[in-house]
């Protein structure tokens, strides 16, 4: 046996390289190509964007980029969107912006995992038709989010079906009188709302699969003896299943914060931004600063470091319960805590029972 | 676990109330889809929750197959048949791009820790700036490499905002893959580049297709890169559809709603496929189903 891989030859190959002697020049070959992406999208991006956010150059200013120093601009790119107030809630600038995208991530995650939660608890016995009610709570996270955006149009007109449904159930139900004439995409004051909804209507079921996953492979012993120690359904709750669900709980939220940090598509499609500024987040801030409206590119450059500055910071505490997850398999992930929480389950039910 | 606190009829109704808030969306949009101009939209303010008079008009013309008639007054044809090919073209190209960069990557970083810890944290970082950061330098570089409005402008920019996908996914198929395949294959008289293609591709066969009909979902669905890196040349479907949109011309609801029917056909298909894999692929690699 050893003499016949002892005669074969080495065979070669190209490139050259890869003769399969030092594995880590394997290794270096393997990842090259996806390094040169990365610095194809990122360092030249970047190096870019820093240096036109220090002038205020355009597109039409009438000469190339690389001359932007002609219309050095110093930190005033960064002092305009840093001191820009407006009016609260619906105001232009990039505060405003800012604090829209907060509210969408906030309001539309938070419903999010309510809802996915509620859903992944509904679906966790089996019932006829489960498989194929799963399927129909998988469809909108696969609807293209421009699609989502025109759909969600159609809804919210003030003639549409959700204002037709609105005044059917207070008109017949509740004897209310007239028609109901929400405005839902033209008064600024709730526009944002629309957005939020076309949000949680698309990413719900990613937060019901995410959760119902974990919920499945959460061990069966804890729950059981807790059932047969006679634990109500809020203390197995609370005690049990909520602290070994955390780890999954955390992942699923910060993914949807950053994905819905991005938010454009859906919310380019529904109201571009409008009424006003009304639902201008930051992504489309920026898209209407340098191309839709305005091609303030050294404006937009200044603001889009600011967001790189504030995802990062944010991304610092983000990106290690993902990278922590991507070495596990979900079982461990739920497992993680299980021997102290059984403990604390354990005194609840002994302090009820003295109660 | 056990959901005493509800009885089967309460979580019934509950999953048919929040099921119906879930459908409903899909369902106008399939309904509208098949309505006639004149229930699009009734001056009236009535509400056609089905069509009156059921027509497939919306996709012919839609799909290029015929020019709207008499019946359908709109100013301009919505022809969407180029912009369908064109997103084709351009979301096969990049899932081909990202697969090619990502599926090597993968695999070193699974097989040979290639990159150290710091770069699988990189490729995750990358994911959480909105792609709207990067886009104004993009379009100064592409404008100088004469990339803007062509198909190799945005393949190229599609494979790199998806490789990391590739690399997540793969990444794990990679490591359930046992490191002696590799090792019995080189002692057999392979090289690194040999085993890799003979030996460990094949074990990783599932996922690699799973991985493309992920990647080829993202790469559809895409609208803002193609808004700014496209003009008139490349026009996608996403895009095609806002331009509909906000052409102001009276709204095609019916057009609109075939083409958005027809751009959401796919990733739905796909997605049930690969329905195991998919919230692996969204959630980087964390959580696996």
């Amino acid at each position: 046996m050893d003499a016949e891989i002892q005669s074969k030859p080495r065979r070669l190959s190209w490139p050259a390289g890869l003769g399969g002697r030092s594995e880590k020049t394997v290794a270096q070959l393997l990842i090259a190509p996806g390094q040169l992406l990365m610095v194809f999208i990122v360092l030249f991006p970047a190096a870019v964007a820093i240096y036109l956010a220090f002038t205020d150059f355009q597109p039409t200013s009438g000469y190339q980029w690389f001359d932007a120093y002609k219309g050095w601009h110093w930190f005033g790119n960064y002092w305009e969107a840093l001191k820009s107030g407006g009016v609260f809630w619906t105001g232009g600038g990039f505060w405003m912006a800012v604090f829209r995208t907060v509210i969408v991530t906030v309001l539309g995650v938070g419903v999010e995992l309510t809802l996915g939660f509620a859903l992944a608890l509904l679906f966790l016995k089996t019932f006829p038709g489960r498989s194929v009610l799963t399927v129909v709570f998988l469809l909108p996270m696969m609807v293209v989010p421009a699609v989502t955006g025109f759909i969600f149009y159609m809804l919210f007109q003030t003639q549409g079906p959700v204002n037709g449904a609105l005044t059917f159930f207070l008109h017949d139900v509740l004897h209310a009188t007239g028609h109901i004439h929400v405005p839902w995409l033209s008064d600024p004051n709730i526009a944002l709302f629309a957005i939020i909804l076309a949000d949680i209507w698309q990413w719900t079921p990613l937060m019901f699969l995410i959760l119902l996953s974990g919920l499945v492979s959460l061990p069966e012993d804890q729950l059981n003896a807790a059932r047969i120690l006679g634990a109500r359904f809020s203390d197995q709750f609370r005690y049990l299943v909520l602290p070994m669900m955390w780890p999954i709980i955390l992942i699923a939220v910060i993914i949807r914060a950053i994905e819905t940090f991005k938010i454009f598509d859906s919310a380019w499609l529904l109201t571009t931004g409008g009424p006003g500024d009304a639902t201008t987040t930051i992504s489309v801030f920026l898209y209407r600063q340098t191309i839709a409206e305005t091609t303030r590119w050294g404006f937009g450059s200044a603001v889009a470091i600011l967001v790189l500055i504030m995802v990062s910071l944010l991304a610092l505490r983000a990106i290690r319960p993902i990278e922590a997850a991507q070495e596990e398999s979900i079982g461990e992930l739920v497992g993680a805590d299980v021997e102290a929480e059984s403990v604390s389950l354990e005194q609840a039910i002994e302090a009820e029972a003295r109660l | 676990m056990s959901t005493r606190g509800l009885k089967p009829a309460g979580r019934a109704i509950a999953i048919l109330v929040i099921g119906a808030f879930f459908l409903f969306p899909l369902y106008w949009l399939v309904t509208m889809s098949f309505k006639p101009q004149d229930e699009w939209s009734p001056v009236g303010g009535k509400i056609y929750w089905l069509p009156g008079k059921w027509t497939v008009g919306n996709f012919t013309q839609a799909l290029g197959i015929s020019t709207p008639n008499t019946q359908f007054f709109s100013a301009a044809p919505v022809d969407a048949s180029k912009p369908i090919v064109h997103s084709l073209l351009a979301a096969g190209g990049g899932t081909l791009l990202a697969l090619l960069v990502g599926v090597f990557a993968a695999y070193g970083i699974a097989r040979f820790r290639a990159g150290g810890k710091l770069l699988p944290f990189q490729i995750l970082q990358l994911r959480m700036f909105p792609p709207i950061v990067v886009i104004i330098p993009l379009l100064i570089m592409f404008t100088y490499l004469h990339l803007v409005d062509t198909y190799w402008g945005l393949i190229l920019v599609y494979g790199a905002v998806t490789f990391p996908f590739v690399v997540w996914l793969m990444r794990s198929f990679f490591a359930e893959v046992p490191r002696e395949i590799s090792e019995a294959a080189i002692v057999d008289g392979c090289t690194q580049w040999g085993a890799f293609f003979k030996a460990i591709l094949p074990q990783v066969r599932g996922g690699l297709a799973a991985t493309a009909l992920f990647v080829f979902i993202l790469n559809w669905s895409d609208f803002l890169i193609a808004l700014v890196l496209t003009a008139d040349k490349v026009v996608t479907a996403p895009v095609f559809l806002n331009s509909l949109q906000s052409a102001g011309a009276g709204q095609e609801y019916g057009p609109q709603a075939a083409l958005g029917l027809v751009l959401v056909l796919p990733p739905a298909i796909f997605g049930l496929l690969i329905q195991r894999y998919l919230v692996r692929g969204l959630t980087f690699g964390a959580i696996k189903r």
